[in-house]
Protein backbone atom coordinates (compact mmCIF):
# COMPACT_ATOMS: atom_id res chain seq x y z
CA UNK A 1 0.00 0.00 0.00
CA UNK A 2 2.76 2.32 0.91
CA UNK A 3 4.42 1.80 -2.41
CA UNK A 4 1.48 3.69 -4.45
CA UNK A 5 2.22 6.87 -5.44
CA UNK A 6 -0.18 9.30 -4.59
CA UNK A 7 -2.50 10.80 -7.19
CA UNK A 8 -3.63 13.89 -5.73
CA UNK A 9 -2.43 15.88 -2.23
CA UNK A 10 -4.32 18.10 -1.01
CA UNK A 11 -3.06 20.06 1.62
CA UNK A 12 -4.40 22.99 4.00
CA UNK A 13 -7.21 23.33 1.83
CA UNK A 14 -9.88 25.71 2.71
CA UNK A 15 -13.53 26.96 1.57
CA UNK A 16 -15.92 29.44 2.12
CA UNK A 17 -19.57 31.06 1.27
CA UNK A 18 -18.82 34.77 1.74
CA UNK A 19 -18.05 34.92 5.47
CA UNK A 20 -19.10 31.44 6.54
CA UNK A 21 -16.04 29.12 6.61
CA UNK A 22 -17.41 25.80 5.12
CA UNK A 23 -13.87 24.01 5.20
CA UNK A 24 -11.18 24.78 7.42
CA UNK A 25 -7.94 23.49 6.31
CA UNK A 26 -7.87 19.83 4.75
CA UNK A 27 -4.98 17.98 4.40
CA UNK A 28 -5.30 14.37 2.33
CA UNK A 29 -3.51 12.04 0.05
CA UNK A 30 -5.09 10.33 -2.74
CA UNK A 31 -3.23 6.91 -3.85
CA UNK A 32 -3.69 5.66 -7.37
CA UNK A 33 -6.00 2.95 -7.88
CA UNK A 34 -7.71 3.37 -4.40
CA UNK A 35 -10.96 4.50 -3.62
CA UNK A 36 -11.28 6.85 -0.62
CA UNK A 37 -14.89 7.65 1.42
CA UNK A 38 -15.59 10.74 3.61
CA UNK A 39 -17.86 10.87 6.17
CA UNK A 40 -19.27 13.05 8.63
CA UNK A 41 -22.55 14.61 9.57
CA UNK A 42 -24.60 16.33 7.58
CA UNK A 43 -23.65 19.91 6.54
CA UNK A 44 -19.91 19.56 7.89
CA UNK A 45 -18.56 20.56 4.55
CA UNK A 46 -18.14 17.49 2.51
CA UNK A 47 -20.10 18.47 -0.57
CA UNK A 48 -18.20 21.31 -0.48
CA UNK A 49 -14.73 19.95 0.37
CA UNK A 50 -15.47 17.98 -2.75
CA UNK A 51 -16.49 20.23 -4.89
CA UNK A 52 -13.11 22.06 -4.19
CA UNK A 53 -11.31 19.54 -6.10
CA UNK A 54 -13.06 20.01 -9.19
CA UNK A 55 -13.04 23.95 -9.44
CA UNK A 56 -17.08 23.75 -8.76
CA UNK A 57 -17.21 25.58 -5.50
CA UNK A 58 -15.52 28.80 -6.87
CA UNK A 59 -18.56 28.76 -9.39
CA UNK A 60 -20.88 29.74 -6.68
CA UNK A 61 -21.23 33.38 -6.63
CA UNK A 62 -19.34 34.62 -3.25
CA UNK A 63 -17.39 31.28 -2.84
CA UNK A 64 -13.59 31.38 -2.61
CA UNK A 65 -10.64 28.55 -1.65
CA UNK A 66 -7.13 28.51 -0.55
CA UNK A 67 -4.92 25.68 -0.02
CA UNK A 68 -3.13 23.57 -2.93
CA UNK A 69 -4.21 20.38 -4.35
CA UNK A 70 -1.65 18.74 -6.01
CA UNK A 71 -2.94 16.51 -9.23
CA UNK A 72 0.29 14.40 -10.03
CA UNK A 73 2.30 17.16 -8.62
CA UNK A 74 0.41 19.96 -10.62
CA UNK A 75 -1.34 22.01 -8.13
CA UNK A 76 -5.18 22.62 -9.81
CA UNK A 77 -5.42 26.15 -7.91
CA UNK A 78 -2.39 27.37 -9.96
CA UNK A 79 -2.74 30.12 -12.03
CA UNK A 80 -1.39 28.38 -15.52
CA UNK A 81 -4.30 25.66 -14.90
CA UNK A 82 -7.57 25.89 -17.14
CA UNK A 83 -10.27 24.39 -14.92
CA UNK A 84 -12.11 23.20 -18.04
CA UNK A 85 -8.82 21.04 -18.86
CA UNK A 86 -9.05 20.28 -15.11
CA UNK A 87 -12.31 18.95 -15.01
CA UNK A 88 -11.71 16.06 -18.00
CA UNK A 89 -9.59 15.01 -16.26
CA UNK A 90 -11.12 15.33 -12.25
CA UNK A 91 -15.09 13.97 -12.95
CA UNK A 92 -17.88 14.27 -10.67
CA UNK A 93 -21.31 12.81 -9.83
CA UNK A 94 -23.33 15.66 -8.11
CA UNK A 95 -25.44 15.11 -4.63
CA UNK A 96 -28.47 16.38 -6.12
CA UNK A 97 -29.34 14.33 -9.45
CA UNK A 98 -28.94 17.01 -12.47
CA UNK A 99 -29.58 16.30 -16.08
CA UNK A 100 -30.08 18.13 -18.65
CA UNK A 101 -33.71 18.66 -19.28
CA UNK A 102 -33.26 19.53 -23.16
CA UNK A 103 -31.34 16.18 -23.66
CA UNK A 104 -32.30 12.70 -24.05
CA UNK A 105 -31.11 9.90 -21.82
CA UNK A 106 -28.71 9.00 -25.00
CA UNK A 107 -27.67 12.31 -25.29
CA UNK A 108 -27.21 13.52 -21.59
CA UNK A 109 -24.64 9.97 -21.32
CA UNK A 110 -22.41 10.86 -24.34
CA UNK A 111 -22.64 14.60 -24.34
CA UNK A 112 -19.05 14.92 -22.43
CA UNK A 113 -17.90 13.30 -25.62
CA UNK A 114 -19.56 15.44 -27.47
CA UNK A 115 -18.26 18.60 -25.73
CA UNK A 116 -14.58 16.74 -25.98
CA UNK A 117 -15.53 16.65 -30.24
CA UNK A 118 -16.51 13.39 -30.63
CA UNK A 119 -18.77 13.13 -33.48
CA UNK A 120 -18.65 9.32 -34.20
CA UNK A 121 -21.73 8.45 -33.82
CA UNK A 122 -21.13 4.34 -33.56
CA UNK A 123 -18.37 5.21 -30.79
CA UNK A 124 -21.36 6.89 -29.25
CA UNK A 125 -23.43 4.37 -28.98
CA UNK A 126 -21.25 1.96 -27.91
CA UNK A 127 -19.54 4.43 -25.46
CA UNK A 128 -23.70 5.38 -24.17
CA UNK A 129 -24.32 1.62 -23.90
CA UNK A 130 -21.26 0.37 -21.35
CA UNK A 131 -21.57 3.12 -19.41
CA UNK A 132 -25.17 2.76 -18.55
CA UNK A 133 -24.39 -0.84 -18.18
CA UNK A 134 -21.58 -0.12 -15.92
CA UNK A 135 -24.24 2.35 -13.96
CA UNK A 136 -26.47 -0.64 -13.49
CA UNK A 137 -29.29 1.48 -15.97
CA UNK A 138 -28.84 -0.26 -19.26
CA UNK A 139 -31.74 -2.61 -18.95
CA UNK A 140 -34.36 -0.21 -17.64
CA UNK A 141 -33.14 2.61 -20.49
CA UNK A 142 -32.38 0.56 -23.69
CA UNK A 143 -35.89 1.20 -25.21
CA UNK A 144 -36.12 4.42 -24.52
CA UNK A 145 -32.84 6.36 -25.28
CA UNK A 146 -34.37 8.75 -27.11
CA UNK A 147 -36.79 10.11 -24.18
CA UNK A 148 -35.87 13.20 -21.88
CA UNK A 149 -33.30 12.62 -19.49
CA UNK A 150 -35.68 14.45 -16.69
CA UNK A 151 -38.64 11.68 -17.34
CA UNK A 152 -36.49 9.45 -15.30
CA UNK A 153 -37.25 8.54 -11.46
CA UNK A 154 -34.93 10.38 -9.17
CA UNK A 155 -32.88 6.73 -8.20
CA UNK A 156 -32.73 6.02 -12.24
CA UNK A 157 -31.33 10.39 -12.57
CA UNK A 158 -28.79 9.56 -10.29
CA UNK A 159 -27.17 6.20 -12.44
CA UNK A 160 -27.70 8.87 -15.38
CA UNK A 161 -25.15 11.07 -14.04
CA UNK A 162 -23.47 8.00 -12.90
CA UNK A 163 -23.01 6.78 -16.76
CA UNK A 164 -22.19 10.70 -17.50
CA UNK A 165 -19.66 11.20 -15.79
CA UNK A 166 -17.78 7.67 -16.71
CA UNK A 167 -18.33 8.32 -20.33
CA UNK A 168 -15.68 10.79 -20.41
CA UNK A 169 -13.08 8.22 -18.35
CA UNK A 170 -11.80 10.43 -15.88
CA UNK A 171 -8.75 9.47 -14.06
CA UNK A 172 -10.20 11.22 -10.69
CA UNK A 173 -13.93 10.51 -10.26
CA UNK A 174 -15.42 12.51 -7.13
CA UNK A 175 -19.06 11.07 -6.31
CA UNK A 176 -21.24 12.46 -3.92
CA UNK A 177 -23.32 10.71 -2.05
CA UNK A 178 -23.89 8.32 -5.66
CA UNK A 179 -26.07 5.39 -3.87
CA UNK A 180 -28.45 7.87 -1.46
CA UNK A 181 -31.54 7.47 -3.66
CA UNK A 182 -30.95 3.86 -4.52
CA UNK A 183 -32.43 0.47 -3.68
CA UNK A 184 -30.21 -2.06 -2.19
CA UNK A 185 -29.52 -4.11 -4.85
CA UNK A 186 -28.76 -0.73 -7.39
CA UNK A 187 -26.59 0.65 -4.54
CA UNK A 188 -24.74 -2.95 -4.93
CA UNK A 189 -23.94 -2.45 -8.23
CA UNK A 190 -22.71 0.61 -7.99
CA UNK A 191 -20.35 -0.44 -4.98
CA UNK A 192 -19.25 -3.63 -7.56
CA UNK A 193 -18.64 -0.48 -9.96
CA UNK A 194 -16.17 2.05 -7.92
CA UNK A 195 -14.57 -1.49 -7.34
CA UNK A 196 -14.03 -1.88 -11.19
CA UNK A 197 -13.18 1.64 -11.46
CA UNK A 198 -10.97 1.16 -8.59
CA UNK A 199 -8.79 -1.32 -10.82
CA UNK A 200 -7.54 1.98 -13.22
CA UNK A 201 -8.62 4.99 -11.73
CA UNK A 202 -8.63 7.09 -7.87
CA UNK A 203 -12.26 7.40 -6.46
CA UNK A 204 -13.26 9.88 -3.60
CA UNK A 205 -16.82 9.37 -2.24
CA UNK A 206 -18.61 11.11 -0.14
CA UNK A 207 -21.56 8.50 1.77
CA UNK A 208 -23.37 8.53 4.74
CA UNK A 209 -23.90 4.68 4.75
CA UNK A 210 -21.11 3.55 6.91
CA UNK A 211 -21.35 -0.04 6.10
CA UNK A 212 -20.96 1.04 2.49
CA UNK A 213 -17.85 3.54 3.21
CA UNK A 214 -16.06 0.03 5.41
CA UNK A 215 -17.12 -2.44 2.74
CA UNK A 216 -15.81 0.07 -0.61
CA UNK A 217 -13.09 2.42 1.21
CA UNK A 218 -9.33 1.57 1.39
CA UNK A 219 -9.31 5.00 3.42
CA UNK A 220 -11.70 6.89 5.12
CA UNK A 221 -11.72 10.95 6.53
CA UNK A 222 -13.90 12.03 9.08
CA UNK A 223 -14.93 15.09 8.82
CA UNK A 224 -16.73 17.55 11.27
CA UNK A 225 -17.81 21.23 11.12
CA UNK A 226 -15.87 22.08 8.60
CA UNK A 227 -12.01 20.14 9.84
CA UNK A 228 -10.67 16.84 9.20
CA UNK A 229 -10.92 14.74 12.40
CA UNK A 230 -9.19 11.67 11.63
CA UNK A 231 -8.08 9.82 8.04
CA UNK A 232 -6.76 6.45 7.85
CA UNK A 233 -7.24 3.11 6.31
CA UNK A 234 -10.82 1.98 6.31
CA UNK A 235 -10.41 -1.07 8.92
CA UNK A 236 -8.28 1.19 11.32
CA UNK A 237 -11.30 3.88 11.15
CA UNK A 238 -14.22 1.73 11.40
CA UNK A 239 -12.78 -0.83 14.21
CA UNK A 240 -10.35 1.12 16.53
CA UNK A 241 -10.23 5.09 15.81
CA UNK A 242 -8.00 7.25 16.85
CA UNK A 243 -10.09 10.04 17.69
CA UNK A 244 -13.20 9.89 20.45
CA UNK A 245 -15.04 11.86 18.18
CA UNK A 246 -14.34 9.48 15.37
CA UNK A 247 -15.90 6.66 17.38
CA UNK A 248 -18.87 8.47 18.72
CA UNK A 249 -19.84 9.27 15.28
CA UNK A 250 -19.27 5.91 13.48
CA UNK A 251 -21.05 3.97 16.33
CA UNK A 252 -24.11 6.42 16.40
CA UNK A 253 -23.62 8.13 19.39
CA UNK A 254 -23.17 11.70 17.92
CA UNK A 255 -24.23 13.09 14.34
CA UNK B 1 -60.03 32.54 35.04
CA UNK B 2 -57.96 34.89 34.15
CA UNK B 3 -56.43 31.86 31.96
CA UNK B 4 -59.67 30.60 30.71
CA UNK B 5 -60.07 34.16 29.58
CA UNK B 6 -56.93 34.59 27.94
CA UNK B 7 -58.06 31.36 26.35
CA UNK B 8 -60.93 32.03 25.33
CA UNK B 9 -60.13 35.46 23.53
CA UNK B 10 -58.06 34.36 20.97
CA UNK B 11 -60.43 31.39 19.25
CA UNK B 12 -63.33 34.23 19.25
CA UNK B 13 -60.82 36.79 17.61
CA UNK B 14 -59.65 34.30 14.99
CA UNK B 15 -63.12 32.92 14.28
CA UNK B 16 -64.51 37.14 14.07
CA UNK B 17 -61.58 37.59 11.56
CA UNK B 18 -62.53 34.22 9.79
CA UNK B 19 -65.80 35.57 9.35
CA UNK B 20 -64.32 38.98 7.79
CA UNK B 21 -62.34 37.18 6.04
CA UNK B 22 -64.80 34.96 3.86
CA UNK B 23 -66.69 38.16 3.65
CA UNK B 24 -64.22 40.18 2.46
CA UNK B 25 -63.23 37.42 0.01
CA UNK B 26 -66.90 37.54 -1.22
CA UNK B 27 -67.36 41.26 -1.95
CA UNK B 28 -63.42 40.67 -3.87
CA UNK B 29 -64.65 37.99 -5.77
CA UNK B 30 -67.95 39.88 -7.20
CA UNK B 31 -65.67 43.09 -7.56
CA UNK B 32 -63.17 41.14 -9.65
CA UNK B 33 -65.74 39.54 -11.41
CA UNK B 34 -67.54 42.91 -12.56
CA UNK B 35 -64.01 44.42 -13.37
CA UNK B 36 -63.08 41.24 -15.42
CA UNK B 37 -66.73 41.69 -17.43
CA UNK B 38 -66.50 45.47 -17.87
CA UNK B 39 -63.18 45.13 -19.62
CA UNK B 40 -64.24 41.99 -22.02
CA UNK B 41 -67.00 44.17 -23.17
CA UNK B 42 -64.95 47.06 -23.23
CA UNK B 43 -63.11 44.95 -25.80
CA UNK B 44 -65.91 43.69 -27.39
CA UNK B 45 -67.24 47.53 -28.14
CA UNK B 46 -64.01 48.59 -29.22
CA UNK B 47 -63.98 45.60 -32.01
CA UNK B 48 -67.72 46.64 -32.76
CA UNK B 49 -67.35 50.54 -32.97
CA UNK B 50 -64.52 49.13 -35.79
CA UNK B 51 -66.35 46.82 -37.35
CA UNK B 52 -68.84 49.62 -37.95
CA UNK B 53 -67.27 52.55 -38.67
CA UNK B 54 -65.34 50.30 -41.28
CA UNK B 55 -68.43 48.82 -42.50
CA UNK B 56 -68.95 51.46 -46.09
CA UNK B 57 -65.09 49.93 -46.61
CA UNK B 58 -66.14 46.44 -45.88
CA UNK B 59 -68.97 46.32 -48.44
CA UNK B 60 -67.27 48.30 -51.27
CA UNK B 61 -64.26 46.28 -51.25
CA UNK B 62 -64.59 42.92 -49.26
CA UNK B 63 -61.43 41.01 -49.25
CA UNK B 64 -60.81 42.72 -52.54
CA UNK B 65 -58.77 45.15 -50.02
CA UNK B 66 -56.14 42.82 -48.97
CA UNK B 67 -55.49 41.95 -52.61
CA UNK B 68 -55.63 44.78 -54.68
CA UNK B 69 -52.08 47.29 -54.37
CA UNK B 70 -53.70 50.65 -54.89
CA UNK B 71 -54.77 53.35 -52.11
CA UNK B 72 -55.37 56.24 -53.61
CA UNK B 73 -57.71 58.80 -52.20
CA UNK B 74 -58.41 60.75 -54.62
CA UNK B 75 -59.71 58.50 -56.91
CA UNK B 76 -61.15 56.91 -53.78
CA UNK B 77 -59.88 53.23 -54.31
CA UNK B 78 -58.42 51.47 -51.20
CA UNK B 79 -56.72 48.69 -50.27
CA UNK B 80 -54.65 47.75 -47.19
CA UNK B 81 -51.98 45.52 -48.65
CA UNK B 82 -49.29 48.00 -49.44
CA UNK B 83 -49.62 48.81 -45.83
CA UNK B 84 -49.86 45.22 -44.72
CA UNK B 85 -47.13 44.63 -46.44
CA UNK B 86 -45.09 47.46 -44.65
CA UNK B 87 -46.01 45.78 -41.17
CA UNK B 88 -45.18 42.55 -42.04
CA UNK B 89 -41.57 43.86 -43.53
CA UNK B 90 -40.78 46.73 -41.10
CA UNK B 91 -41.30 44.31 -38.26
CA UNK B 92 -39.53 41.27 -39.42
CA UNK B 93 -36.58 43.19 -39.94
CA UNK B 94 -36.79 44.94 -36.91
CA UNK B 95 -36.97 41.37 -35.45
CA UNK B 96 -33.94 39.83 -37.53
CA UNK B 97 -32.26 42.82 -35.98
CA UNK B 98 -33.52 42.97 -32.65
CA UNK B 99 -33.38 39.37 -32.02
CA UNK B 100 -30.20 38.32 -31.70
CA UNK B 101 -28.98 41.51 -30.40
CA UNK B 102 -31.51 40.95 -27.17
CA UNK B 103 -30.80 37.58 -26.62
CA UNK B 104 -26.56 38.47 -26.06
CA UNK B 105 -27.34 41.27 -24.05
CA UNK B 106 -29.84 39.06 -21.68
CA UNK B 107 -26.95 36.11 -21.62
CA UNK B 108 -23.82 38.67 -20.90
CA UNK B 109 -26.72 40.07 -17.85
CA UNK B 110 -27.22 36.87 -16.66
CA UNK B 111 -24.50 34.53 -16.84
CA UNK B 112 -21.25 36.62 -18.54
CA UNK B 113 -20.78 39.62 -16.56
CA UNK B 114 -20.16 40.31 -12.70
CA UNK B 115 -23.73 40.74 -11.07
CA UNK B 116 -23.55 44.40 -10.25
CA UNK B 117 -22.46 45.29 -13.68
CA UNK B 118 -25.64 42.99 -15.28
CA UNK B 119 -27.62 44.61 -13.44
CA UNK B 120 -26.16 48.08 -14.60
CA UNK B 121 -26.80 46.96 -17.75
CA UNK B 122 -30.30 45.74 -17.38
CA UNK B 123 -31.28 48.90 -16.20
CA UNK B 124 -29.73 50.62 -19.26
CA UNK B 125 -31.83 48.32 -21.29
CA UNK B 126 -35.21 48.78 -19.46
CA UNK B 127 -34.55 52.51 -19.47
CA UNK B 128 -35.14 52.20 -23.78
CA UNK B 129 -38.49 51.09 -23.12
CA UNK B 130 -39.35 54.27 -21.17
CA UNK B 131 -38.93 56.23 -23.90
CA UNK B 132 -41.81 57.94 -25.33
CA UNK B 133 -42.18 56.69 -29.37
CA UNK B 134 -42.83 60.55 -30.77
CA UNK B 135 -38.86 61.40 -28.91
CA UNK B 136 -37.94 57.57 -30.94
CA UNK B 137 -39.12 59.32 -33.76
CA UNK B 138 -37.41 62.80 -33.69
CA UNK B 139 -33.95 60.87 -33.08
CA UNK B 140 -34.53 58.50 -36.10
CA UNK B 141 -35.88 61.78 -38.00
CA UNK B 142 -32.73 63.93 -36.95
CA UNK B 143 -29.88 61.81 -36.17
CA UNK B 144 -30.53 58.27 -37.74
CA UNK B 145 -31.90 58.89 -40.92
CA UNK B 146 -28.86 60.90 -42.05
CA UNK B 147 -26.67 57.89 -40.81
CA UNK B 148 -29.02 55.68 -43.26
CA UNK B 149 -28.69 57.81 -45.78
CA UNK B 150 -24.84 58.35 -45.89
CA UNK B 151 -22.95 55.20 -44.29
CA UNK B 152 -25.71 52.67 -43.79
CA UNK B 153 -26.68 52.70 -47.12
CA UNK B 154 -23.47 52.99 -49.32
CA UNK B 155 -22.31 50.58 -46.98
CA UNK B 156 -25.40 47.80 -48.03
CA UNK B 157 -25.15 48.22 -51.35
CA UNK B 158 -20.71 48.13 -52.00
CA UNK B 159 -21.40 45.08 -49.89
CA UNK B 160 -24.88 42.98 -50.59
CA UNK B 161 -25.92 45.32 -53.42
CA UNK B 162 -26.72 42.77 -55.95
CA UNK B 163 -29.89 41.97 -53.74
CA UNK B 164 -33.11 43.98 -55.00
CA UNK B 165 -33.53 44.88 -51.59
CA UNK B 166 -30.46 46.60 -50.94
CA UNK B 167 -30.79 48.74 -54.51
CA UNK B 168 -32.25 52.02 -55.48
CA UNK B 169 -31.95 55.50 -53.86
CA UNK B 170 -32.28 56.17 -50.39
CA UNK B 171 -33.81 59.21 -49.18
CA UNK B 172 -32.40 58.42 -45.39
CA UNK B 173 -36.50 58.48 -44.54
CA UNK B 174 -37.74 54.62 -45.56
CA UNK B 175 -38.41 51.25 -44.29
CA UNK B 176 -35.06 50.46 -43.12
CA UNK B 177 -34.78 53.64 -41.18
CA UNK B 178 -38.36 52.22 -39.72
CA UNK B 179 -36.96 48.94 -38.79
CA UNK B 180 -34.00 50.11 -36.77
CA UNK B 181 -36.00 52.14 -34.59
CA UNK B 182 -38.59 49.78 -34.13
CA UNK B 183 -35.53 47.17 -33.30
CA UNK B 184 -34.54 49.72 -30.44
CA UNK B 185 -37.81 50.12 -29.33
CA UNK B 186 -38.70 45.85 -29.10
CA UNK B 187 -35.47 45.39 -27.84
CA UNK B 188 -36.06 45.94 -24.10
CA UNK B 189 -39.01 43.48 -24.65
CA UNK B 190 -37.37 40.31 -25.80
CA UNK B 191 -34.45 41.54 -23.81
CA UNK B 192 -36.20 41.69 -20.13
CA UNK B 193 -38.20 38.14 -21.39
CA UNK B 194 -35.17 36.35 -22.11
CA UNK B 195 -33.86 37.59 -18.95
CA UNK B 196 -36.03 36.18 -17.17
CA UNK B 197 -36.19 32.90 -19.35
CA UNK B 198 -32.25 32.61 -18.66
CA UNK B 199 -32.59 33.14 -14.81
CA UNK B 200 -35.19 30.58 -14.46
CA UNK B 201 -32.25 27.92 -15.33
CA UNK B 202 -30.89 26.51 -12.22
CA UNK B 203 -27.30 26.59 -11.02
CA UNK B 204 -26.94 22.92 -11.00
CA UNK B 205 -27.57 22.51 -14.73
CA UNK B 206 -24.73 25.12 -15.17
CA UNK B 207 -22.20 22.79 -12.82
CA UNK B 208 -23.82 20.11 -14.08
CA UNK B 209 -22.25 21.32 -17.52
CA UNK B 210 -19.10 22.54 -16.36
CA UNK B 211 -17.91 19.70 -14.26
CA UNK B 212 -18.30 18.07 -17.66
CA UNK B 213 -15.37 19.93 -19.14
CA UNK B 214 -17.29 22.54 -21.20
CA UNK B 215 -15.97 26.11 -21.38
CA UNK B 216 -17.83 28.73 -20.43
CA UNK B 217 -19.45 29.17 -23.87
CA UNK B 218 -20.45 25.50 -24.00
CA UNK B 219 -21.84 25.57 -20.82
CA UNK B 220 -24.23 28.86 -21.88
CA UNK B 221 -25.03 26.91 -25.19
CA UNK B 222 -25.73 23.38 -23.51
CA UNK B 223 -27.08 24.46 -19.64
CA UNK B 224 -28.98 27.51 -20.69
CA UNK B 225 -29.77 28.72 -24.45
CA UNK B 226 -30.72 24.75 -25.15
CA UNK B 227 -33.57 24.75 -22.39
CA UNK B 228 -34.59 28.09 -23.11
CA UNK B 229 -35.46 27.63 -26.83
CA UNK B 230 -39.23 28.23 -25.92
CA UNK B 231 -38.74 30.69 -23.98
CA UNK B 232 -36.73 32.95 -26.54
CA UNK B 233 -39.21 31.75 -29.04
CA UNK B 234 -42.22 33.04 -26.71
CA UNK B 235 -40.21 36.66 -25.86
CA UNK B 236 -39.38 37.14 -30.10
CA UNK B 237 -42.66 36.83 -30.76
CA UNK B 238 -44.04 39.22 -28.03
CA UNK B 239 -41.58 41.70 -29.26
CA UNK B 240 -43.10 40.96 -33.05
CA UNK B 241 -46.18 41.93 -31.50
CA UNK B 242 -45.18 45.18 -30.23
CA UNK B 243 -43.60 45.77 -33.60
CA UNK B 244 -46.68 45.33 -35.10
CA UNK B 245 -48.52 47.85 -33.32
CA UNK B 246 -45.77 50.63 -33.00
CA UNK B 247 -47.10 53.39 -35.02
CA UNK B 248 -45.51 57.45 -33.79
CA UNK B 249 -41.78 56.56 -34.44
CA UNK B 250 -42.43 54.67 -37.55
CA UNK B 251 -45.12 57.23 -38.85
CA UNK B 252 -42.23 59.91 -38.62
CA UNK B 253 -39.45 58.11 -40.37
CA UNK B 254 -40.91 55.54 -42.72
CA UNK B 255 -41.91 58.37 -45.43
CA UNK B 256 -45.49 57.68 -45.96
CA UNK B 257 -45.57 56.16 -49.73
CA UNK B 258 -48.89 53.48 -50.28
CA UNK B 259 -46.90 52.17 -53.04
CA UNK B 260 -44.64 48.46 -52.51
CA UNK B 261 -41.08 49.03 -53.52
CA UNK B 262 -38.79 45.78 -53.12
CA UNK B 263 -36.34 48.20 -52.03
CA UNK B 264 -35.76 48.92 -47.93
CA UNK B 265 -34.45 52.51 -48.67
CA UNK B 266 -37.34 53.27 -50.64
CA UNK B 267 -40.48 55.19 -48.66
CA UNK B 268 -43.18 52.89 -47.54
CA UNK B 269 -45.81 52.80 -44.94
CA UNK B 270 -47.44 50.81 -41.92
CA UNK B 271 -51.03 49.55 -41.33
CA UNK B 272 -50.82 51.80 -37.95
CA UNK B 273 -48.78 54.72 -39.59
CA UNK B 274 -51.22 55.40 -42.69
CA UNK B 275 -53.67 55.55 -39.75
CA UNK B 276 -52.07 58.35 -38.10
CA UNK B 277 -51.03 60.26 -41.13
CA UNK B 278 -54.18 60.38 -42.72
CA UNK B 279 -56.97 60.26 -40.33
CA UNK B 280 -57.17 64.21 -40.09
CA UNK B 281 -57.54 64.78 -43.41
CA UNK B 282 -59.58 61.55 -44.46
CA UNK B 283 -62.61 63.84 -44.98
CA UNK B 284 -64.60 61.79 -47.42
CA UNK B 285 -66.65 58.96 -45.53
CA UNK B 286 -64.72 56.02 -47.86
CA UNK B 287 -61.52 57.33 -46.69
CA UNK B 288 -62.32 57.41 -43.49
CA UNK B 289 -64.15 53.95 -43.54
CA UNK B 290 -61.17 52.31 -45.33
CA UNK B 291 -58.69 53.06 -42.40
CA UNK B 292 -60.81 52.02 -39.80
CA UNK B 293 -60.84 48.69 -41.80
CA UNK B 294 -57.18 49.09 -41.73
CA UNK B 295 -57.26 49.47 -37.84
CA UNK B 296 -59.51 46.32 -38.01
CA UNK B 297 -57.09 44.71 -39.31
CA UNK B 298 -54.41 45.47 -37.71
CA UNK B 299 -56.34 44.57 -34.15
CA UNK B 300 -57.02 41.20 -35.32
CA UNK B 301 -53.23 40.73 -36.74
CA UNK B 302 -51.78 41.95 -33.41
CA UNK B 303 -54.64 40.15 -31.42
CA UNK B 304 -53.24 36.44 -32.94
CA UNK B 305 -49.76 37.23 -32.67
CA UNK B 306 -49.85 38.35 -28.94
CA UNK B 307 -51.80 35.97 -28.03
CA UNK B 308 -49.85 33.31 -29.53
CA UNK B 309 -46.71 34.42 -27.70
CA UNK B 310 -48.45 34.49 -24.33
CA UNK B 311 -49.30 30.94 -24.46
CA UNK B 312 -46.04 30.25 -26.02
CA UNK B 313 -44.04 31.79 -23.04
CA UNK B 314 -46.72 30.38 -20.81
CA UNK B 315 -47.18 27.03 -22.56
CA UNK B 316 -43.15 26.60 -21.57
CA UNK B 317 -42.35 28.43 -18.49
CA UNK B 318 -41.06 26.16 -15.85
CA UNK B 319 -44.20 26.62 -13.42
CA UNK B 320 -46.50 25.85 -15.96
CA UNK B 321 -44.37 22.39 -17.11
CA UNK B 322 -44.39 21.52 -13.56
CA UNK B 323 -47.60 22.08 -12.90
CA UNK B 324 -47.95 19.50 -15.98
CA UNK B 325 -45.71 17.27 -14.93
CA UNK B 326 -47.39 17.45 -11.33
CA UNK B 327 -50.45 16.41 -13.29
CA UNK B 328 -48.84 13.35 -15.01
CA UNK B 329 -47.32 12.28 -11.61
N1 LIG C 1 -24.40 27.83 -1.63
C1 LIG C 1 -24.15 27.97 -0.32
N2 LIG C 1 -24.16 29.20 0.24
C2 LIG C 1 -23.91 29.36 1.56
N3 LIG C 1 -23.64 28.36 2.40
C3 LIG C 1 -23.61 27.12 1.91
C4 LIG C 1 -23.88 26.86 0.53
N4 LIG C 1 -23.79 25.53 0.32
C5 LIG C 1 -23.51 24.98 1.52
N5 LIG C 1 -23.40 25.94 2.48
C6 LIG C 1 -23.06 25.71 3.89
O1 LIG C 1 -21.81 25.10 3.98
C7 LIG C 1 -21.82 24.09 4.95
C8 LIG C 1 -21.34 22.80 4.33
O2 LIG C 1 -22.27 22.35 3.37
P1 LIG C 1 -22.08 21.02 2.55
O3 LIG C 1 -23.10 21.00 1.49
O4 LIG C 1 -20.67 20.93 2.14
O5 LIG C 1 -22.41 19.92 3.66
P2 LIG C 1 -22.39 18.33 3.52
O6 LIG C 1 -21.39 17.84 4.49
O7 LIG C 1 -22.24 17.93 2.12
O8 LIG C 1 -23.84 17.97 4.06
P3 LIG C 1 -24.84 16.82 3.56
O9 LIG C 1 -24.35 15.56 4.16
O10 LIG C 1 -26.13 17.21 4.14
O11 LIG C 1 -24.82 16.80 2.09
C9 LIG C 1 -23.22 24.01 5.50
O12 LIG C 1 -23.25 24.62 6.77
C10 LIG C 1 -24.06 24.76 4.53
O13 LIG C 1 -25.06 25.46 5.20
MG1 LIG D 1 -23.42 17.06 0.73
Amino acid sequence: MTSKKNVLEVKNLQAWFGKFHAVKGVSTDYPEKSITAIIGPSGCGKSTYLRCLNRIHEEVPGARSSGQALLLGQDIFAPEVDPVELRQNIGMVFQKPNPFPALSIFENVVVGLKLQGIKNKAKLLETAERCLRKAALWEEVKDKLHQQGTSLSGGQQQRLCIARALAVNPPVLLMDEPTSALDPIASAKIEELMQDLKEDFTVIVVTHNMQQAARVADYTSFLMLGELVEHGPSEIIFTNPKQSKTEDYITGRFG
Amino acid sequence: MLNQQTHNATPTKSIAKKLSGAYGDKVAKVFMQTVALAILALLFLMVYLLFEMSLEAIKEFGFGFLTSTDWDPIMEEFSALPFFYGTLVTSILALLIAAPISVMVAIFITDILPVKLGQVLGLFVEMIAAIPSIVFGLWGLFFLAPIVREQITPLLKSTLGFLPIFQGPSFGIGVLTASIILAIMILPTITSISREVFKSVPQHQKEAALALGATREEMIRLAVLRPSFSGITGAIVLGFGRALGETMAVAMVIGNSSRISASLFAPGATMSSVIANEYAEASAGLHLSSLCYVGLLLFLVTLVVNSSARFIVWKFSPIARSARKDKRA
